[in-house]
């Protein structure tokens, strides 16, 4: 993975720097050492790594406000980080850049009950929201699968999804107001907390919803919180075919049902979870769709029996549905563990997000058999079905020369299959260093170019997470002056990284 | 009824023919009205320019996916149209998007889907399923440099850049002149029923829609208004499926048992009624008043409609969202002393208030929207010259030049 070349000067500056820094943060604050920085070299992805300049962890906005200007005013990089789960290396630090952990700013500052809005510092783990009002009966909807360790900040950063957004929606829908912080170090309140708080003006606060840290660093959030469905029971359907689960996918939203959730898993994630819960699962099974169905209990009792009419008209072989509690969780656990099990077939495995029209489901699930075939890698599907987002699991081992780069190119592949299914390239885990290069594919000169131009109205200087989502980097200089008409390709002389 | 003494205008039907009247414009640097079929072009403020740019022949409809919930067509296209390709699937625009034809004196049959996404006007189900914001999922449009470009997508999840489809939507025409939309649709509740029963004080119906809305009850609808014959009453929206929605009436039944007498209107009626309140009706706004929306805190609602009504402020109003929004009308006698003088209310209240319907002069001056912070205002124009450096797409539409 290529980045930008550091900057052997900044570089030099290290020691000069972090003192800087220290009279900001406090001296503890400030990481400079190379043992207590090893465990920020990567985030999520664990196969890109770079040790970054320095470690600095901020204990309140005003201090956010600060290191952004004094790196601001002598040309140093940021990289925001949460608690760097991201599967793209957005939070992949820069060796001539400061790395700004937020999991200094983990406090929900305040709970409006009647008005459903909690206000939060941006490395709030996702869950304690919700663990923050459940004496209330409410609930922040958006449940990355990471939620125990994901920050509310880098979810924003991600617009991250999660089991349930099929029908809660992602992080963009949840969020009424935010403060963030521009590299210049100037403070903007953005919407409130109130529905339509953000209105009369740009969506700022939308744009900087997925923009993966290279709009603003985020230093408080406004979310929604929603009253917990009354009652959740979920069904467990096999298919003989993966075409017959994925028909089965549309025909249920085709009916007029929205579930909460809807997952797809092949045999070979089945097999390999059966060996974790003990559990059997029916021979003639290649797929099964979870399908979890939430509201109160009698509209949930009408839409298990519609969705189960339209799983055995689409040649359902078994359907196992929750009567309690203790049985969804136990139906869950199998999804729950997938990926986990998964690693214990393999030494290494490699996830991406493409995600496609819910119809493309079998021709894109095709194309990845013939694929893993072409690389002789082994694969395995485990993904959102209800949603399109694919999570294909490219089995590899890092220490068998070159399995690596056959594993990404696989990746890529797929990818590409996503976006020419009329899909995108990330459904939920961000562009970040990972799928950068094939932003190409999607968007043309023109798409990518009208994307930087407005990075360029956040951040002319083009510190904040750089080398990050576009495959140049920003030239907002160069933006202004230059203007080639109707696809004429552009900048074809900047080098790409 | 609004911008300033056009005198031509272009009626584009393709893409291309955008990218070429615009390419040409801003090579003149000559400024543009942009609009659909102008329906809505009450709304906003003035744009000062001689030439009209009008997308509504972009009026084709691309596809429509019922399985994958997924529209994509021409800005053009009219809400109705769309509407009614949708219903006929069971399908429908979540947003609810008003036409306030009755508020401007236009077609309603004639707004169209560019319009409700550039306005991002949200109906009354807004508390339920969402903002426009949260259902266009991709967009193309052609900046004021004439260039052709897309974001966005087809996928209900992306995370593939920037998210400019939330960008341009509320933009009021100012980054781009739209053309094609991508917009995620829902499957149309199979049964609705409103219950109507009538009001107490403000601090009071605010505390039961909290109340209620703490319930898990698929409630989308919440509002309070003075009737046709004069009660002035709550409506309380239940949707969903069928038993569903009997059994959270039954619920809803108990909770509201201590108000007294409850009307319930069945499926027809029930939407008739909300198409009503989508639309203003209640407010009986006559030609000559100012029309307001303000969103606020739903909690410090009653304290601020006291205020202004006080005041002088506000004369008719109705509450929606749960009491997170005020519509009210304004006699139109001394507008330039009680639009400050509401704004500034409002500005205490953390409130935000916007000028729905004015005279050109009340807009020009005052500016349709809220002011923002100096900051965000920079901010939000260096973004438009990120898409129209020339300035020239709806130029003060949204911001009052100093
Ligand atoms: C096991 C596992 C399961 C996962 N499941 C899901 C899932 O179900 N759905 C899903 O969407 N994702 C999932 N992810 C991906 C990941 O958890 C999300 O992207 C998450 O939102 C990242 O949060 P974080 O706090 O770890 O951010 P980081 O990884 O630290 O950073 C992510 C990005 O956000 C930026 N950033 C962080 N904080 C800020 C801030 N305050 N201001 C500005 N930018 C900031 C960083 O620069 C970086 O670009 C999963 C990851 C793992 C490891
Ligand atoms: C001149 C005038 C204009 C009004 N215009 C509006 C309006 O545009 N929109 C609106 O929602 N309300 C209107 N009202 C009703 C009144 O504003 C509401 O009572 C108010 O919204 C609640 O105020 P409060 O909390 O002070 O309660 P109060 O004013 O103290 O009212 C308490 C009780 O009086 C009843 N009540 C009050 N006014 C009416 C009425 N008009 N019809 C039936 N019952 C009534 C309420 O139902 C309630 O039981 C108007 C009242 C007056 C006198």
């Amino acid at each position: 993975m290529q980045m930008p070349e550091p900057s052997q000067a900044i570089i030099s500056q290290r020691d000069a720097l972090a003192q800087g820094l220290r009279q900001i943060v406090g001296k503890d604050w400030v990481i400079s050492d190379d043992a207590q920085r090893r465990p920020y070299q990567c985030d999520g992805i664990t196969a890109y790594m770079a040790m970054p300049l320095l470690v600095v962890l901020p204990g309140s906005a005003a201090e956010v406000q600060a290191v952004l200007r004094f790196c601001n005013d002598r040309g140093v990089k940021i990289v925001p980080r949460g608690s760097g789960t991201s599967l793209s290396g957005g939070a992949l630090p820069l060796e001539d850049g400061v790395l700004l952990v937020t999991s200094r700013l983990c406090n929900v500052l305040a709970v409006d009950e009647r008005n459903r809005v909690a206000r939060v510092q941006p490395g709030v783990p996702n869950i304690k929201i919700s663990e923050a009002v459940s004496h209330l009966g409410l609930c922040y909807m958006p449940d990355p699968s990471s939620q125990l360790i994901s920050t509310i900040g880098g979810n924003v950063a991600e617009n991250a999804g999660g089991v349930h957004c099929l029908k809660y929606g992602v992080t963009a829908n949840h969020i009424l107001g935010m403060q963030a912080v521009l590299m210049t170090g100037e403070m903007l309140e953005l919407g409130g907390a109130y529905l339509g708080a953000a209105e009369g003006e740009l969506d700022l606060m939308g744009v900087l919803t997925g923009s993966e840290g290279l709009l603003a660093v985020v230093t408080e959030i406004a979310v929604r919180l929603e009253p917990v469905p009354e009652v959740a029971r979920v069904i467990s359907m096999s298919f003989a075919s993966v075409e017959e689960a994925c028909a089965c996918v549309g025909a249920i939203i085709g009916v007029g049902v929205i579930p909460a959730g809807l997952e797809f898993m092949d045999r070979k994630v089945l097999d390999a979870v059966s060996v974790l819960i003990k559990e059997k699962f029916d021979d003639r099974t290649a797929a099964l769709l979870l399908c979890e169905l939430d509201g109160t209990a009698v509209e949930v009792d009408a839409l298990v029996g519609v969705v189960s009419d339209v799983a055995r008209g689409q040649g359902a072989i078994e359907l196992k549905v929750s009567t309690t509690e203790e049985e969804r969780q136990r139906i869950w656990s199998s999804r729950k563990l997938a990926f986990s099990a998964i690693g214990k077939l393999c030494p290494d495995y490699y996830c991406t997000d493409g995600t496609i029209p819910r119809n493309k489901l079998p021709e894109v699930l095709n194309k990845m058999a013939d694929m893993s075939k072409k690389y002789g890698l082994d694969y395995a599907n485990c993904f959102h079905a209800g949603d399109g987002n694919l999570h294909p699991i490219i089995m590899y081992d890092a220490s068998k020369p070159g399995d690596l780069e056959k594993a990404e190119e696989f990746g890529a592949d797929v990818l590409i299959a996503c976006v020419d299914a009329g899909g995108v390239l990330s459904g939920e885990h961000g562009i970040g260093v990972e799928k950068r290069d094939l932003m190409t594919h999607q968007f043309t000169e023109i798409d990518l170019q009208q994307q930087q131009m407005v990075k360029c109205a956040f951040d002319p200087k083009d510190l904040l997470n750089p080398g990050k989502m576009f495959p140049t980097l920003c030239r907002c200089a160069e933006f202004g002056r230059m203007h080639v008409h109707n696809g004429n390709l552009r900048f074809a002389d900047i080098p790409r990284f | 009824m609004t911008d300033i003494q056009t005198t031509a205008s272009m009626r584009p039907a393709t893409t291309q023919d955008v990218a070429d009247i615009l390419m040409d414009a801003a090579s003149k640097g000559e400024p543009l009205v942009v609009r659909g079929n102008g329906t809505r072009a009450g709304l906003g403020n003035p744009v000062a320019a001689l030439r009209v740019l009008e997308l509504g022949g972009l009026d084709q409809i691309d596809f429509y996916d019922p399985d994958d919930l997924v529209i994509r067509a021409g800005v053009g296209a009219t809400l109705d149209n769309i509407e009614q390709v949708l219903a006929q699937k069971g399908q429908y625009l979540p947003f609810e998007p008003p036409r306030y034809a009755g508020l401007y004196g236009t077609d309603g049959a004639r707004c169209t889907l560019g319009g409700a996404v550039s306005t991002a006007l949200s109906g009354p189900r807004r508390i339920l399923t969402g903002a426009v914001r949260d259902f266009v999922l991709g967009v193309e449009g052609v900046n004021g440099q004439g260039d052709v470009f897309k974001a966005g997508g087809r996928t209900m999840k992306n995370v593939t850049g920037y998210d400019i489809s939330k960008l341009v939507t509320g933009a009021n025409g100012t980054l781009a002149a739209l053309t094609t939309l991508t917009i995620k649709v829902l499957p149309a509740p199979r049964a609705e029923v409103t219950l109507v029963l009538p009001a107490a004080t403000l601090e009071e119906d605010v505390a039961l829609f909290a109340r209620i809305r703490a319930l898990p009850l698929g409630v989308g609808g919440l509002a309070r208004r003075v009737s046709p014959t004069g009660a002035c009453e709550v409506l309380v929206r239940v949707e969903g499926t069928v038993p569903g929605v009997a059994g959270n009436q039954q619920v809803l039944g108990g909770l509201l048992a201590t108000r007294g007498s409850m009307e319930v209107l069945e499926q027809q009626a029930s939407q008739a009624l909300w198409a009503g309140v989508r639309e203003l009706d209640c407010l009986n706004a006559r030609p000559d008043d100012l029309v307001w929306r303000v969103n606020l805190p739903a909690t410090t609602m009653p304290a601020f409609v006291a205020q202004a009504r006080k005041a002088g402020c506000i004369n008719r109003f109705f509450v929606d969202w749960a009491g997170g929004v005020v519509f009210s009308t304004m006699r139109g006698v001394q507008p330039e002393v009680d639009t400050l003088r509401y704004r500034k209310m409002a500005e205490q209240a953390g409130a935000r208030a916007t000028l729905l319907r004015a005279p050109d002069a009340v807009r020009a001056q005052f500016g349709a929207f809220p002011p923002v912070s100096a900051g965000v205002a920079a901010l939000a124009a260096r973004t438009r010259t990120a898409f129209d450096p020339a300035g020239i797409l709806n130029p003060g539409r949204m911001t009052v030049q100093a």
